[in-house]
């Protein structure tokens, strides 16, 4: 069993899909934000970025469902209104999506015993370390 | 440059101040910050603090090791301590002495201490020693100056303080409804 109460893993889920639904909100805002000649290649990947992150808090929210709770969601945001380089957008990108991976690398110290929780945020785990190695390529000289 | 300009260009914006004192804070407590116990102590996502600490990162005002902990460089650390020391002149300022609410003081030193200068912030050391060293002239001081009306009413042309209309009026909290 996780070393954790329901309570105690219900936490951790809201802090990550507030993660996930931040990422998105931050996805879109690039998309629309990124200037330059290489938006027409860049512009596509964000978007991507963002129908990815979407489903990522939707499977969060079903885990938070199946665990008996409805989603909760407290944000604080402020997105400029500047544009920006196809580099900065990626480099952006890689923050939160690194900082996404921390969170569910925590996670999975702390649920460690349960094995569905477990193998449900390994396979989280997964999908966003491909999308950082995918962002990293793009960042490659 | 102008001064709402030179407000807009500050470095150390309120959140940066606040991420700058929780790193300070967290490592006073626990003796390590990450950008997990940043986040929990300003109850926002570790995405955000990711990406509000790297202009402080650019700047030099905050380091992180290869274990990912963070730390506030010795130009950070001295900007901490200067902002906490702002914060408590300008809250024992409103206060003790203008007789402010205790929290709304606290409040309001909150949105100031970052943008005081330190030549302001001197001055105000000095005028609180002078207060704290001289205790009976504060006393009279405050005594006297706490039975001031601080609204002109409709005298504003006779007011020593006020300009065409009445400060204080302009300032007052619109009846609740």
């Amino acid at each position: 069993m996780s070393q954790l109460s329901v309570d105690e893993i219900l936490q951790e889920l809201h802090r990550i899909f507030a993660e996930e639904i931040e990422a998105a909100i931050r996805y879109l805002h690039l998309a629309n934000a990124v200037r330059g000649v290489e938006r027409l290649v860049v512009e596509p990947k964000l978007q991507e970025g963002f129908r990815s992150t979407i489903e990522h808090a939707q499977i969060i929210a079903r885990k938070i469902r199946e665990l008996g709770a409805v989603p909760k969601l407290e944000l604080s945001l402020s997105l400029p209104p500047d544009s920006i380089g196809a580099r900065a957008a990626f480099e952006l990108a890689l923050t939160f999506e690194e900082a996404a991976l921390e969170a569910y690398q925590d996670l999975l110290k702390k649920v460690a015993g349960d094995v569905a929780l477990e193998e449900f945020v390994r396979s989280q785990i997964t999908i966003e370390c491909e999308h950082i190695a995918e962002l990293k390529q793009l960042l490659a000289e | 440059m102008q001064t709402w300009k030179e407000f807009d260009a500050n470095v150390i914006t309120h959140s940066a101040a606040h991420h700058l004192m929780a790193v300070d804070d967290l490592i006073q407590r626990l003796g390590y910050a990450r950008v997990s116990d940043v986040a929990r102590q300003l109850n926002i996502t570790r995405g955000s603090v990711s990406i509000s600490l790297q202009p402080l990162k650019k700047a030099g005002l905050i380091v992180q090791d290869e274990n990912r902990h963070l730390r506030l460089s010795e130009h950070g650390q001295a900007l901490v301590d200067a902002v906490k020391v702002k914060r408590r002149i300008v809250q024992r300022l409103f206060a003790e002495l203008l007789g402010v609410a205790e929290q709304q003081a606290e409040i309001d030193a909150c949105k100031l201490e970052h943008l005081v200068s330190n030549e302001t912030a001197r001055r105000l050391i000095s005028f609180l020693r002078f207060m704290d060293l001289h205790r009976d002239v504060a006393a009279e001081f405050l005594g006297r100056w706490r039975t001031v009306d601080p609204s002109c009413g409709e005298q504003a042309a006779a007011c020593p303080t006020c300009e065409k209309e009445c400060m204080a009026r302009k300032v007052s909290d619109p009846p609740e409804s």
